[in-house]
């Protein structure tokens, strides 16, 4: 190609739409992708903690095989997101690296916090407080990450997602186990499940 | 910055229009390294570099080098001045194609 050569107006905006969708392709970590791996770990995870603690008189909690499940699960979501952003993130420097280090090493330090804490706590709380702290505090944990995230980068659909998290994981507080691990699976998960799609929509539309 | 109704001419060239729209996509302070860009455009090194040269003589591009040796790099980021100038060429060129199918004619 002459890269010099003269374009018609028609053309110009062929390459200009061309260079965009391309761009953005590439350099745009697939948020659609991101929200639809979390929201499938979710309704799946809880959704099976949920069957195994579903009818148990006293409570026990959940299996070790769904809880295994789970771990699996998440293992398997973190991995596809580190994939998806570090492609999309090859070669960028700046304020948006510098935010997602923030953001991420929050997100991790605030389960490192849960891991530790539900397990200190176990023998001197009730089952429900347990229940509440192990299962709707990832929930609220990650709407804040959320909320951060909005904050530093001005994504709106993730302000939106944030606040409703932490909504969804304080409402457990007056819930029993067994309806904590339900509320979290459609409404943490199935939030997910729709941002996806309505964050496709946007980008089909060029928002 | 271009009058208008014209079509600022630094931009107003397929490689330079890739370049600019392409970093255009990154945030405001974020910059991408020249090999990631010359991937995405899919240009030689040196036709890279002599569009770029005029893109930052406009003042729409600057160019920062970091380390030393076979550890170097070189980033490139659009000025605010580049966000400005693509801004108003896309108006022109919308401008100019929604008069032409108004007027029934070909947008050249």
């Amino acid at each position: 190609m002459l890269e010099d050569q003269d374009m018609s107006v028609r053309e110009a905006a062929a390459f200009a739409q061309d260079a965009r969708a391309r761009a953005r392709k590439e350099l745009v970590i697939s948020t659609p992708l991101v929200y639809m791996a979390w929201g499938m770990v979710w309704l799946i995870g809880y959704g099976a903690m949920w069957l195994s603690v579903r009818g148990q008189h006293p409570y026990t909690g959940p299996s070790g095989v769904a809880i295994a499940a789970v771990f699996v699960l998440a293992g398997f979501a973190i991995a596809a997101v580190l994939v998806i952003a570090h492609k999309a993130v090859a070669g960028i420097d700046g304020q948006s690296v510098r935010h997602r280090r923030i953001i991420g090493s929050t997100w991790a330090i605030g389960y490192l916090i849960l891991l530790i804490v539900a397990p200190a706590v176990s023998s001197s709380v009730s089952t429900r407080t347990l229940a509440f702290i192990s299962f709707a505090g990832p929930v609220a944990l990650v709407g804040l990450t959320y909320i951060l995230a909005a904050a530093l980068g001005r994504y709106w659909s993730a302000l939106a997602l944030g606040v409703w998290l932490v909504i969804v994981g304080t409402s457990c507080a007056w819930l029993a186990p067994a309806t904590i691990l339900a509320t979290c699976a459609l409404g943490g998960g199935g939030a997910f499940l729709l941002m996806a799609v309505i964050e496709t929509r946007l980008r089909a539309h060029g928002s | 910055m271009a009058a208008e109704t014209e079509l600022d001419p630094v931009i107003h060239a397929p490689a330079r229009l890739r370049i600019a729209v392409t970093l255009a996509t990154l945030r405001d302070e974020d910059s991408l390294s020249f090999s990631r860009l010359q991937e995405l455009l899919g240009l030689t090194a040196g036709n890279l570099i002599t569009h770029l040269r005029k893109l930052e003589d406009a003042g729409y591009v600057t160019t920062v080098k970091a380390g030393r040796g076979v550890t170097s790099r070189t980033s490139v980021r659009l000025s605010p001045q580049g966000r400005r100038a693509l801004d108003s060429y896309t108006a022109v060129l919308r401008q100019l194609l929604d008069s032409a199918s108004t007027n029934g004619t070909s947008p050249h």
